[in-house]
């Protein structure tokens, strides 16, 4: 299968000289979902924000659906890979719902019809078709993270980023988030301290921390080998068994 | 839970004859009537009239309540205060008309004072209705739609959706500092509320920075536009502006 996303020795500094990754590499295939699992501070926000071509003076080579991260082809590749925020405060500023979600396809040069045409379906997806005309600040935490997911589906990106969909949800929010991304049928990458979470959604995960890879396998193996887990400050929730899952 | 500030719209829900108004009407009949009366000269009794007529026309058909427009005019008190100094010291040609108890009362003066009551609270009056009767969100489309430049509509609806976000904050740092035995008692217990405050700025600061890059992420290129919206015309409102207008003039060359 063709390589979708195909990332090469990404190295990066912040202006500090802290280094936020070293030589990093992985690739991923159309409609496969991973999983960036790691510890806080591991460099993964700065992974996400080098998918979208946000951070700039990157050493190495990203590539996403054969578009080269140069300045040409930044605006293609911002509405290809989709970026949800962890705070959806953070992602969702217009005075309405709706005008929140039509905000990225407006910016991509859809028509005003085409744009609204797109949110109201983006909407539906995450069940919040009813919410439209709603100020995004008098949502709940649920219901913000729903329009925000939303307000990136509506640009209809070929990858969908997700920087910790699943923190402070309620137990049935993060269900109806499961469901959703479950049904989605694009490439995901979901960064994610929700270890039940990754291994539902994602076949796969990559582990980072301090900057570097250190695993990359099925999700399931690397959450059956303590070792690495404990190596990478990872813990399963108290009680959590992964046969439960079909998997003695 | 925590309380939210859902409530700091200035806007009423009751039923207004000037709601539903296209607000660009409404900013621009506010913006004509109010320069009218500032232009307006207060020794015609036929201006005084005509304009006090035509506000509180407006304010009975916005329906705006009498309590909450009284409440509301307080903001008039230090023009109020200001005003009743006038007399005293505003001596312009020295045309004493009373001299009581050694302090002298200037024409000028009085006819100053005057004119800043009658056109201080005939002008905040219309202030009061137009935010009465219009939401946040209407009084920037309504400012978008007179061409005033995006950055300041930007900086504008940028203020009304984090201004909640923030006092929210605010409220939980307070609440955070209350539950470890904080308590507010006089100016010496204020140093935690400024640290508090300067911790908010960066806070903000850091938001600031986390909403512009979640914005570059879905493409923005400078410009915000809210989407259409449809309202309806006021014929009185329309009526009323001109003959606002009209008394101007008409005092004017008569």
């Amino acid at each position: 299968m063709r390589k979708y996303l195909k990332i090469s020795n990404l190295s990066y500094s912040y202006p500090d000289s802290h280094e936020a990754l070293k030589d990093i590499s992985f690739s991923i295939q159309k409609r496969e979902s991973i999983a960036i699992l790691g510890p806080n501070g591991a460099g993964k926000t700065t992974l996400i924000l080098h998918l979208n071509g946000i951070l700039g003076s990157l050493s190495g080579k990203i590539e996403v659906d054969g578009l080269k991260y140069t300045t040409e082809n930044i605006a293609k590749i911002r509405e290809t890979v989709g970026v949800v925020f962890q705070d959806p405060d953070d992602q969702l500023f217009m005075p309405t719902v709706i005008e929140d979600v039509m905000f990225g396809p407006k910016n991509f040069g859809y028509s005003n019809e085409d744009a609204e045409k797109n949110a109201i379906e983006a909407l539906r997806m995450v069940g919040m078709d009813d919410f439209q005309d709603r100020a995004p600040h008098h949502l709940s935490f649920g219901q913000k993270r729903k329009v925000a997911i939303a307000t990136v589906l509506a640009s209809k990106p070929k990858l969908l980023v997700l920087d910790e969909p699943a923190s402070n949800l309620d137990p049935a929010s993060r269900r109806d988030l499961i469901e959703i991304l479950k049904n989605l049928n694009i490439s995901i990458i979901l960064v994610t301290h929700d270890l039940p979470m990754a291994l539902e959604i994602c076949e796969r995960s990559i582990i980072l921390n301090e900057g570097e890879i250190k695993e990359d396998s099925e999700t399931k193996i690397i959450l059956q080998n303590k070792k690495i887990m404990k190596e990478n400050r990872l813990e399963l929730p108290f009680g959590f068994a992964l046969h439960h899952l079909g998997d003695e | 839970m925590y309380s939210t500030t859902h409530s700091h719209h200035l806007s009423l829900h009751e039923e207004s004859k000037l709601k539903n108004i296209k607000p660009e009407h409404k900013i621009l009949s506010t913006f004509f009537i109010v320069i009218s009366i500032a232009f307006s000269n207060v020794e015609s009794l036929f201006q005084i009239l005509l304009h006090s007529l035509i506000v509180f026309s407006i304010i009975f058909i916005s329906r705006i309540p009498i309590k909450t427009y009284l409440k509301r005019l307080t903001i008039d008190i230090p023009f109020i205060i200001f005003a009743l100094f006038l007399p005293f010291l505003s001596s312009g040609n020295n045309d004493i008309i009373y001299t009581f108890m050694g302090i002298d009362v200037f024409k000028t003066g009085l006819l100053d004072m005057f004119a800043i009551l009658f056109k201080a609270t005939l002008g905040l009056s219309m202030g009061i209705v137009l935010t009465a009767v219009t939401t946040n969100i209407e009084l920037i489309y309504g400012l978008q739609k007179l061409k005033l430049p995006q950055i300041i509509i930007a900086i504008m609806s940028f203020a009304i959706r984090y201004i909640d976000v923030f006092i929210d904050e605010f409220k939980r740092v307070k609440i955070s500092m209350r539950s470890r035995g904080y308590e507010e008692k006089g100016i010496k217990t204020l140093l935690p509320i400024a640290y508090a405050s300067g911790a908010m700025l960066i806070r903000g600061y850091e938001r600031g920075e986390r909403v512009y890059l979640s914005m570059i992420s879905r493409g923005f290129n400078g410009s915000i536009e809210l989407r259409e919206r449809e309202y309806n015309n006021s014929v009185i409102l329309i009526f009323l502006t001109i003959g606002s207008i009209i008394v101007l003039i008409l005092d004017m060359y008569l």
